[in-house]
């Protein structure tokens, strides 16, 4: 008999089992995440606002107005919703290998990482202000791959890898500081604005390479969710039933350290979404399964909409990674004391 | 399909803890592996099921040898329900029992007519089909062990391997998982072999007792040609009584009160 809350759809050899709850809650998303596209090219400055914008959007109005939305507007949102899709991915796989809701990509030195190679490329060039979109990737693997080194290993529970995370990203976050106080005050400013999570002038450039690598990276977190679905019954259990811990822990890390290396890339060490994306997506489609693709979405959701409100009031622009932040801190506070699902 | 263990050397570190071990287990029958705490049983078993690298010696599963086959593919051949198991929260029976269907699955397999009928099987088989909607960490002890049972039986495999089965059910429990796990060797022909704590429990329904002790085979054999009271006094150090059941003659085992312990605490 198949799980009741699935629907088996077969075709000749082939089949695939959908989870009846966790479908309607990402064909829901993806309507939302729409919706949300719709309003963040809406709000911005000059006549190609609101109504105008969407117009725009869907092919009326005028040329400029289109450039405005297609060339300016809508990269930046595609921009933040790969980001925030890989960050919620990310997230989804390294709270399940740990086993624990708390532990985010973060915590393996990945934003700290990328921080470093942003900053080594932007001290070494004298023009860039942003750092080359492959600086904060290659950083942040450098950094997950120093952690799990010096953790000896991912162990069976990835604790030790979290504590050793920990440890170095407070360390690098202190050479970082160190480094950037030395700086004259236009490089530093320049380079803090990149390490608080911003969108801001992100367009296709920006967007390419994260979107590429999502093209690569999902499909390869595709077979990793089942293999960590089994992998929650312990290791014993996985191991009985032809699923080799270690293996697929390593490889599970790996997808999670490139993804989120690639949202930094985008749009610097955005806080809070690879943690609360996963949370959300569990308490959305259930506890039943690791909520991989439900998560990717959430994620790109809560960047979107994240960016679109700290440029909707007020003349300045509030920092998307300021504003989930914001956001972020009563959220983790709900997470930590709403009971059972704290753990 | 016939277990073969043959030379079996395992251990910690420089520790060795099973030594030269060697075990036959036929289709159809249940073979129990008893011992004191320590003696290696559970890591014999360990070794058999892939998940202890042994010192040297071979395990195999109709001759092919479980080691050096793909670990998916052994899945297929021998399935194992751990000591004291843990479901993921908030996992239904049904999805549990599905869980078994693993090493058949892939990708694009992910849920065939032959997974279909095989949990469908095996639900009804364990007698847990109406529970299959409900969640497994609201079930208790003695329904939570047969939905664990189901799963490995959706598994399909012809050797079944279980650790300490009963060791948090109370006695009616026990009796229920045990003669189930008997009629599922009879029945569907399935090898099952079983560490067991209680002896007087495997005695009743092993067909074969294998009694080890410091990493040893000491004894092995029917329960009633095996099980004696020198047998238990070197197992355990305890002297004993060996009865015979009044039903079916299968020994029954009665350890004697220890004679100093019970004077000195009169004596108190």
């Amino acid at each position: 008999m198949r799980p009741p809350d699935s629907l088996a759809l077969r075709l000749g050899s082939r089949s695939v089992l959908l989870p009846k709850r966790a479908t309607v809650v990402a064909l829901s998303i993806v309507v939302l995440l729409l919706l949300a596209t719709a309003a963040s090219v809406a709000v911005g400055n000059g006549r190609t606002v609101g109504w105008r914008a969407v117009e725009a959007l869907l092919g009326g109005q005028s040329p400029f107005a289109r450039r405005t939305v297609f060339d300016y507007r809508l990269p930046r949102v595609i921009a933040g919703a790969a980001a925030g899709a890989a960050l919620g991915l990310a997230g989804c796989l390294t709270q399940t290998l740990a086993r624990n809701r708390l532990a985010t990509p973060d915590l393996v030195g990945v934003g700290d990482g990328a921080t470093v190679g942003v900053l080594v490329t932007v001290l070494g060039s004298a023009t860039a202000s942003i750092g080359a979109w492959w600086a904060g990737p290659l950083g942040a693997v450098g950094a997950a791959v120093l952690v799990v080194a010096v953790a000896g290993g991912l162990g069976t529970a990835g604790y030790r890898v979290l504590v050793v995370g920990l440890a170095l990203s407070v360390t690098i976050d202190a050479f970082t500081d160190l480094v950037l106080a030395r700086q004259p005050v236009d490089v530093a400013r320049s380079v803090w604005g990149w390490t608080i999570g911003n969108l801001n002038a992100r367009g296709y450039p920006n967007a390419w390479p994260v979107m590429l690598g999502l093209a690569v990276l999902i499909p390869l977190a595709l077979p990793a969710s089942r293999k960590l679905n089994v992998l929650r019954f312990g290791d014993d259990t996985a191991a009985a039933l032809g699923v080799v811990p270690a293996r697929w822990r390593l490889y599970a890390l790996a997808v999670a350290v490139g993804l989120a290396g690639l949202a930094v890339g985008v749009g610097g060490p955005l806080a809070f979404v690879a943690m609360a994306a996963p949370i959300l997506a569990t308490r959305l489609a259930g506890a039943a399964r690791v909520p991989v693709v439900t998560a990717a979405l959430t994620g790109a959701l809560l960047v979107v909409c994240a960016d679109t409100l700290g440029r909707a009031f007020g003349p300045v622009e509030v920092p998307v990674g300021v504003l989930a932040s914001l956001l972020g801190g009563p959220f983790l506070l709900w997470v930590l004391l709403s009971g059972k699902d704290s753990s | 399909m016939r277990l073969l263990v043959e030379g079996l050397h395992a251990g910690y570190g420089g520790r060795e803890v099973v030594s030269a071990v060697d075990l036959v287990a036929e289709p159809g029958s249940v073979t129990a592996i008893v011992g004191p705490n320590g003696c290696g049983k559970s890591t014999l078993l360990r070794c058999v099921a892939r998940l202890h690298t042994p010192a040297a010696g071979r395990v195999t599963v109709d001759g092919a040898d479980v080691w050096r086959r793909a670990p998916r593919h052994v899945a297929r051949d021998l399935a194992l329900l751990p000591q004291s198991p843990t479901a993921p929260e908030a996992i239904t029976v049904a999805g549990l029992v599905a869980h078994g269907r693993h090493p058949h699955q892939g990708l694009f397999r992910q849920w065939s007519r032959e997974d279909e009928a095989a949990a469908r099987e095996a639900l009804a088989a364990t007698g847990v089909a109406e529970l299959a909607g409900r969640r497994v960490d609201r079930l208790s002890g003695g329904q939570r062990q047969r939905c664990w049972l189901a799963m490995i039986l959706a598994q399909d495999t012809p050797v079944v391997l279980l650790d300490e089965p009963t060791s948090a059910l109370d006695l009616g429990h026990q009796v229920e998982v045990l003669s189930l796990i008997r009629k599922i060797a009879r029945k569907r022909n399935r090898t099952v072999v079983m560490v067991v704590h209680d002896l007087a429990a495997a005695a009743r329904y092993a067909d074969r007792l294998i009694a080890m002790r410091d990493g040893r085979v000491a004894a092995e054999g029917a329960p009633a040609d095996v099980l004696t009271s020198g047998l238990v006094k070197r197992l355990y150090g305890v002297e004993a009584d060996i009865l015979s059941a009044p039903g079916d003659g299968s020994p029954v085992v009665v350890a004697r009160p220890d004679v100093d312990a019970t004077t000195s605490s009169l004596s108190n």
